[in-house]
């Protein structure tokens, strides 16, 4: 056996490795074998680091709060009130669909709301990167809590389009109604029927639905919500709430 | 409701936007809102280790000390802050209480030290984190026994008995022999009577040397056949009287003379009683001698005067399925190499393997390492086969019993934490289903009544004894109110409220095993 190599060389090509020392097939079967034993030994190695890159790579830190304070209708106290809340849950800076869930759940015990949830989720997230970061976040409230009217249909329209393509069809109102149908849970009074969400949906279309296309789009839906009282005090409600 | 979860109900609320333009019926008024002060830091002063936080920290747990206005009693004017005269490192793991909604217990602090301290701060422990919950448990039975012991033995030296029946007293005699003087005279009495009926069983078998005119050596029980016979009759007297009594003390007779240690009694006097009865008739001595095998059970008595006997005794009734296994995979290998001996063998002239049977004994004794040597291979392949089989034999043996070994030490230490665990998650369950009560009633409550202000009394009320501390009723309000309105969305009515299972902490996935309330 010749003079023991350095390691690195063994990831080279074994044919290079052979032709330059002249070893023998024997001998370098012997070698792969012992370095598939060394690797099998230690499976981790490489999966440990990528792991620690992914772990560290979550980290997220929001602007400054100056800027946010300039796009969002929030006061600086309340932005850091607002932050201090959201870094206590989620310390890494941002919320994963499954976080996100999981903490929506916990208001709905009797329900399942984790499909709520996810509509819920991609309405925040607005630039679609498959997390909620601390700006997604205070936006989105921003336009909930201190918005116009106008805007918090707008929100809310996006939110039912669960395309994103401007229109809502019949399916898609199904669809969430079914989940917010879903959070009441199995107790509920009336027993929930299985029409009851398409009875619900074809009252919202009647009613929203002007031309009759079969889908709502966003104008007809901002015009049927300011003509309706019930809506219109309803969006009032939760003004109060930071 | 974690307190930190409580953070986010600002932005369930606002999300219940998303229900208004499909809402088929109008939305409930919002509750009031209470206008507490501007949000500002607190200074908490712990024996001059300063601590800070924000008001409504402490004041997510209104039940306690620190988010009551109880604190104000500890104001100190002078340099504006609160001052505790107490320990600062334990107040620390307090403070993150308020802070992260899990309180921890620290394994190098004293049990008793931060039971004060908690009682002190109003905080129940039954809300110590499930990741601490186990240790301060096993803990704080330690100290509890340790102080029991302490009494017991303070008190043994001056009883103070109170009145028991004279059957009570007898019965506590007899179970621990150290309470009257009594007890221990008739506990050494008896186990005196036992070790001499054992020695007289043993020594009656011994050849004793016979007188010249013998042609054969006698054993002593025939050379002083009166002699044992009189021995035997005394002991077997007390152990009547013993059972007997013992019968009669017994709180429940049936379950006593169900019990094994009655069982081994009977067994061990009863032959004596059958040799009476029955007469000299030739027929039956010969059962009568192997009655006689039974007086050896005398020595299964001692297991009342030896802890390590019945610890023993449990242990192998614990072990029963691995002793069961390892019988069958011996069964398994004797039969196996018993055949194949015999065929190798069988070759062989004048062998000793006459059949498979046969060669059981010859498979035990070499898979044991005996090696009696009284029958051994001839042929090169029996040879072979039989190495083999002292080989294995090492092997089907050795292995399995360190572990049962170590099944004994951990089927003990197992049954004892099994017990401990099954009335721990009892508690839990009860403490758990009491603040959800609390908390669902007080919502059904708060429907009915349509009144918000006093949905926290009736919830305190119906709570019981609210083994924890309550969150802000100001939290439970608002969530309240947006379950109406999800109610009012859909147009359904919520009947009951599930619970959930674990506090609902972010981390995990909560567990939807509700139990309806």
């Amino acid at each position: 056996m010749s003079a023991p190599v350095k390691r690195t060389q063994w990831d080279e090509d074994p044919t290079l490795f052979r032709k330059d020392h002249g070893l023998s097939k024997k001998v370098l079967l012997n070698c792969c074998l012992v370095r598939w034993i060394i690797s099998w030994a230690s499976p981790n190695k490489k999966d440990s680091v990528e792991d620690e890159l992914e772990l560290s790579a979550v980290r997220h830190r929001p602007e400054a709060l100056e800027l946010l304070e300039a796009q969002t209708r929030f006061s600086r106290k309340e932005l850091q009130i607002l932050y201090r809340g959201f870094k206590n849950e989620c310390p890494s800076g941002v919320v994963n669909e499954d976080t996100f869930k999981e903490i929506y759940a916990q208001f709905f015990p009797q329900g399942d709301a984790s499909t709520y949830a996810h509509f819920l989720f991609n309405a925040f997230d607005t630039d679609h990167n498959g997390s909620v970061s601390f700006e997604d976040f205070v936006m989105g409230l921003s336009i909930l809590l201190r918005g116009t009217v106008q805007e918090k249909l707008n929100w809310a329209f996006n939110l039912y389009d669960i395309n994103k393509d401007g229109y809502i069809t019949k399916e898609e109102m199904l669809d969430i109604i079914k989940s917010i149908y879903d959070m009441m849970g199995k107790c509920t009074y009336p027993i929930l029927k299985e029409e009851t969400p398409r009875q619900h949906v074809e009252i919202f279309f009647q009613k929203m639905d002007k031309n009759r296309d079969g889908v709502v789009t966003i104008d007809e839906f901002i015009d049927c919500c300011q003509n309706d009282e019930n809506i219109m005090r309803s969006m009032q409600l939760f003004e109060n709430v930071i | 409701m974690a307190a930190g979860v409580a953070a986010w109900l600002p932005f369930a609320r606002a999300a219940a936007i998303g229900w208004m333009p499909v809402a088929s019926a109008p939305m409930p008024p919002p509750p009031r809102e209470m206008r507490r002060g501007q949000d500002g830091l607190i200074m908490l002063n712990v024996s001059g280790t300063r601590f800070q936080t924000w008001r409504n920290t402490l004041e997510r747990y209104p039940d306690t000390l620190l988010g009551s206005t109880e604190r104000d009693f500890f104001f100190h004017e002078e340099t504006n802050e609160y001052f505790f005269d107490r320990d600062p490192d334990i107040f620390r793991h307090i403070l993150n209480f308020y802070r992260t909604g899990k309180l921890h217990y620290p394994r190098h602090e004293c049990i008793s030290a931060y039971d004060e301290e908690l009682a002190f701060f109003g905080i129940i422990p039954e809300i110590i984190g499930d990741c601490c919950y186990e240790e301060y448990k096993d803990r704080r039975r330690e100290n509890t026994e340790r102080i029991q012991d302490d009494e017991e033995n303070e008190n043994n030296n001056d009883l103070v008995l109170p009145e028991l029946s004279f059957r009570e007293s007898m019965w506590r005699a007899f179970e621990n022999p150290h309470t009257s003087t009594m007890a221990l005279v008739f506990y050494y009495v008896t186990g005196f009577f036992i070790a001499v009926s054992v020695m007289a069983n043993v020594v009656e078998t011994v050849p004793c040397s016979s007188g010249p005119n013998r042609a054969k050596e006698v054993s002593c029980g025939e050379r002083y056949a009166l002699a044992f016979f009189c021995l035997d009759t005394a002991c077997v007297m007390i152990f009547t009287v013993e059972y007997l009594l013992r019968l009669i003390a017994a709180p429940s007779r049936y379950k006593f003379v169900k019990s094994v240690m009655s069982i081994i009694d009977v067994v061990a006097i009863m032959p004596y009683y059958i040799g009476l009865v029955m007469t000299d008739n030739e027929d039956v001595s010969g059962a009568f001698v192997t009655l006689r095998v039974f007086r050896v059970f005398r020595i299964f008595k001692f297991s009342r005067h030896s802890a390590g006997l019945r610890i023993l005794g449990y242990t192998l009734k614990s072990c029963a399925s691995e002793l069961g296994f390892l019988l069958f995979s011996l069964t398994m290998a004797i039969i196996i190499f018993a055949t194949v001996m015999f065929y190798a063998e069988k070759g062989s002239s004048a062998t000793k393997f006459t059949s498979i049977p046969a060669a059981f004994w010859y498979t035990i004794v070499t898979m044991t390492t005996l090696g009696y040597g009284d029958m051994v291979p001839k042929t090169i392949m029996g040879k072979i086969f039989g190495s083999v089989c002292s080989l294995s034999g090492v092997l089907v043996i050795a292995l399995p019993v360190p572990v049962i070994v170590s099944n004994f030490s951990r089927i003990y230490h197992q049954s004892q934490r099994a017990e401990k665990r099954r009335a721990q998650k009892k508690t839990r369950l009860a403490r758990i289903r009491a603040t959800k009560s609390g908390g669902a009633n007080a919502y059904l409550q708060y429907k009915r009544n349509g009144m918000l202000a006093d949905a926290e009394e009736e919830a305190s009320k119906e709570a019981g004894q609210s083994l924890v501390c309550k969150i802000n009723p100001t939290f439970e309000t608002q969530h309240h109110h947006l379950l109406h309105c999800l109610e009012k969305t859909t147009g359904n009515r919520l009947e009951t409220i599930p619970v959930l299972l674990g506090a609902g902490l972010p981390e995990k996935q909560p567990k939807l095993q509700s139990i309806w309330i």
